[in-house]
């Protein structure tokens, strides 16, 4: 009795997945797809910007405002730090996923994972520079040493310190006072100098925004007031009044600027 | 926490509250069964839409060549559910295989080699959606479409059949326990197909994807270039959350803008996954006729989705105390602060541990930020709902089902204490469950632990690992814990598509999906048909006060006495020592 009924479930699976296949792999989506076109075409397509006829971006993700070598542009307003591909990489959507202890997101806290050269655990960070106490070394071809060893080689900078690690927070920290011009004690937000989940955050927090408004100012040769007019503009409230958080889309704000000059 | 995190836990709590009993009571009406309630749908029985609904089902019944009135014995439904899920199995695999020569495939994704493609069909059939696959690049359209989604609805169906299966044998009347062609074809017909098209659409109108194509090129502000994708989104999104699946189109999952693009989406896609399981709780107290048995599991499951929520979203919003004072965490008006690693500025550090760890007592296991980069208290949060197995609400039917074996054990352990025999809904639970019990709470831990202990052992483990002590640790135990628990989510930055992983974590999924099924409806047929006793004086209530809290101290002591030298080595220790 058993091959018989084992045969009339695998014959009614077979058929089953026939029909779910058909229905909900090509019927669902097609359905979804024809009203999602029809009622909301813009969004379904993926909120398109275009200037002057041409694709510019999407409202939805972030991109990189670059030159050619990669150096942040001063008359744009910079999004976050992104670790999809080489950076805001659409087809590469990823996080760090670096953890929070790690030298690598947080650099060498003193007691809490500094190692010494030798390679043991130390209580200090031998590493550390006059600008950062939590400096996490490089080789000379410019990689991240998070596990020092004897023999181990090093790139040094000019007044004989060591090289830090450009991508830690301490070190985008300390990247980001001085190319907007704050004091070297000034308090940075979070969201300036941590990456998002997809690499692709459109937005950057308010504050961010409002730091990083002078620099921009003088790279234009605009009124600082205008340009944080600006912001006050182009700052999302919260939805519902508590269902996020204010935030300045980083495209929109810099389309509005390449708009006024 | 701060207040407008006050206000979106109690929005989410509000909602569901509001919404489940409905939604329930729906499905009561859907699911009624002769063999339960002591009503029959036919003749002359009568659910809501059965003028659209009804059609369909018979000719899916005509098509399968299957009669829908007949009931089964527990090995009869248990046979086929294992059938259905070896043919999906199977065409999953050859799809995924032969996806870069199939037609829809605009990104021109290449075949999926044979252990990620065992891995990845394993996965969504399970429900678990662990994806060691890049979502942009590594899968076709029709993977997608054809594949993946077909698989989600599937293995939804599939959950909640079981779960109807289980509750008939161990409350109702009858010696059998259901058609599975039956309770799949309903559940498919009724509930998630039509759900998802509204879910999908509302996730359209604010602005998730929705299109066939494939990448475009941008030229950006600053004269480079960006590719923008595109994709079948919303119609996944919106069965992976409601089927508690989890799997995203993209790899960023439900952090991608494109995926998850407002604030108001956020709350949205954590009420789809939450608000159905809680439903079927509901539907289960009116089936047995018995609301208050209901009410008491529901209390159950809010206390622990609101101790691991509460937790880790205070933990996210307090942020990385190893970050020196510059670094502005506080939050404020005008900066959502705390720990902002993985996250999104819109979501900020307590919706997105709203979000992300709110589904973790599912088996979604869907995520709006990088769980990697969480604070260890944090993450912890999102580990415990999993650990306990999955019952805050849980999956569609498996927190149902799961839920009800772990109140056997609690009222075995209950009428140990006091002497008696001990009686679940009027029958009487003796030697024959409780060891079907003890199988299914242990298959689970004992699959995690042994093969995750192997995993921290040999270096075809270890070299996966990204983050150095005992974090890493931490990847690779949640990594098996949380897809032997169909879970799916990760801590991202174990590599996970190795031989080594792809298959024990395969193994791992399909134990985590199958064994509870197959022991479940086992304890519901060793019930199917049993005396059922009148309540008297001495009757332990199972839907008071007491009993709430004594199956909560059965469900923290159980996972708590297994797990927590694991987390005594991760997370708790990596606290300790920051």
């Amino acid at each position: 009795m058993r091959p018989a009924i084992f045969g009339r479930h695998l014959a009614a699976s077979l058929v089953m997945l026939l029909v779910v296949t058909v229905v909900l792999g090509f019927g669902y989506p097609l359905v979804v797809t024809g009203l999602s076109q029809l009622f909301f075409r813009q969004q379904a397509n993926g909120s398109l910007v275009y200037r002057d006829g041409k694709l510019a971006g999407s409202a939805l993700l972030g991109q990189e405002f670059t030159d050619s070598k990669g150096n942040p542009l001063p008359q744009y307003f910079q999004p976050r730090p992104s670790a999809a591909g080489a950076g805001y990489d659409g087809s590469s959507s990823g996080a760090t996923n670096l953890g929070p202890t790690n030298p690598l997101l947080i650099g060498f806290v003193a007691g809490v994972n500094t190692v010494g050269l030798n390679g043991l655990p130390s209580a200090t960070n031998p590493f550390a520079t006059t600008a950062d106490p939590a400096c996490v070394p490089t080789d000379p071809k410019g990689n991240p040493v998070t596990s020092p060893a004897p023999g181990q080689r090093y790139a040094k900078a000019g007044d004989g310190g060591y090289v830090c690690d450009p991508n830690t927070i301490p070190e985008r920290a300390i990247a980001y006072r001085a190319f907007n011009g704050l004091a070297a004690n000034a308090s940075v937000p979070a969201d300036a100098v941590t990456a998002s989940g997809p690499g692709l955050d459109p937005d950057i927090s308010v504050q961010n925004a409002l730091d990083q408004a002078p620099r921009v100012a003088r790279a234009r040769h605009l009124p600082v007031q205008q340009v944080i007019a600006l912001v006050h503009r182009d700052t999302q409230g919260r939805e519902w009044g508590f269902l996020s958080e204010p935030t300045v889309n980083v495209l929109e704000i810099n389309l509005a600027l390449d708009g006024l000059t | 926490m701060s207040v407008s995190g006050w206000e979106q836990l109690l929005f989410i709590v509000a909602v569901t509250a509001v919404g489940a009993p409905l939604l329930g009571r729906y499905l009561a009406a859907v699911f009624r069964d002769g063999s339960v309630s002591g009503h029959s749908d036919v003749p002359g029985y009568s659910a809501p839409g059965d003028r659209v609904f009804l059609p369909v089902e018979r000719l899916v019944y005509r098509t399968l060549g299957v009669d829908p009135e007949k009931s089964w014995t527990w090995r009869a439904y248990a046979l086929a559910v294992l059938t259905f899920g070896l043919v999906s199995t199977l065409l999953l695999y050859v799809i995924l295989r032969l996806q870069g020569v199939l037609p829809g495939n605009p990104t021109h994704a290449p075949g999926m080699p044979p252990l990620l493609s065992f891995n990845t069909a394993i996965s969504f059939i399970t429900g678990t959606n662990w994806q060691a696959y890049e979502g942009e690049t590594q899968a076709s359209y029709l993977a997608d479409t054809a594949g993946l989604v077909v698989a989600q609805f599937t293995a939804a169906g599939v959950g909640l059949a079981v779960a109807l299966a289980v509750v008939r044998g161990i409350a109702g009347k009858a010696r059998t326990v259901g058609n599975f062609w039956r309770d799949l074809t309903r559940s498919l017909v009724r509930v998630f197909v039509p759900l998802s098209i509204i879910g999908a659409l509302v996730m359209v109108s604010q602005g998730a994807v929705q299109n066939l194509s494939g990448f475009r090129t941008a030229t950006t502000l600053a004269g480079g270039t960006q590719k923008i994708p595109g994709g079948l989104v919303a119609s996944m999104e919106a069965i992976k959350l409601l089927g508690t699946n989890g799997g995203s189109y993209y790899g960023a999952g439900g952090a991608h803008p494109f995926e998850n693009p407002t604030g108001f989406t956020n709350m949205f896609d954590l009420l789809f996954v939450i608000v159905l399981p809680v439903a079927i709780i509901f539907m289960f107290g009116r089936l047995i006729g018995r609301p208050r048995q209901a009410y008491a599991i529901i209390a159950v499951m809010a206390i622990i989705f609101l101790g691991h929520t509460v937790v880790s979203m205070q933990a996210e919003l307090h942020g990385n105390h190893l970050l020196s004072a510059s670094v502005s965490q506080a939050a404020s008006n005008v900066n959502p602060g705390g720990n902002m690693e993985g996250k999104e500025t819109r979501f900020g550090p307590e919706s997105s541990a709203l979000m992300t760890v709110g589904t973790m007592g599912t088996t979604a296991g869907a995520t709006d930020s990088a769980l990697d980069s969480y604070t260890p208290v944090g993450g912890t949060g999102s580990f415990v709902g999993i650990l306990l197995g999955e019952v805050s609400p849980g999956g569609d039917g498996g927190g149902l089902y799961s839920i009800l074996v772990l109140a056997l054990l609690a009222v075995f352990v209950a009428g140990l204490m006091v002497g008696r025999t001990p009686e679940f809904l009027g029958k009487k639970i003796r030697a024959t469950q409780m060891k079907l019990v003890l199988a299914y709470v242990l298959a689970i831990p004992v699959t995690v632990l042994i093969l995750g202990s192997i995993s921290l052992v040999i270096p075809a483990g270890t070299r996966s690992i990204l983050n150095p002590g005992l974090h890493g640790l931490t990847e690779v135990t949640y990594a098996f814990a949380s897809v032997a628990n169909n879970n799916g989510s990760a801590f991202a930055g174990l590599a996970a598509n190795t031989p080594w992983y792809d298959t024990t974590l395969g193994l791992t999924m399909l134990i985590g999906r199958f064994a509870p099924i197959v022991l479940g409806l086992a304890i519901a047929g060793s019930l199917a048909g049993a005396r059922v006793h009148a309540r008297t004086r001495a009757t332990l209530d199972t839907a008071g006060p007491t009993f709430v809290a004594f199956l909560l101290g059965v469900i923290v002591i159980v996972g708590g006495l297994i797990y927590f030298p694991m987390l005594i080595l991760g997370p708790i220790g990596e606290r300790i020592i920051g």
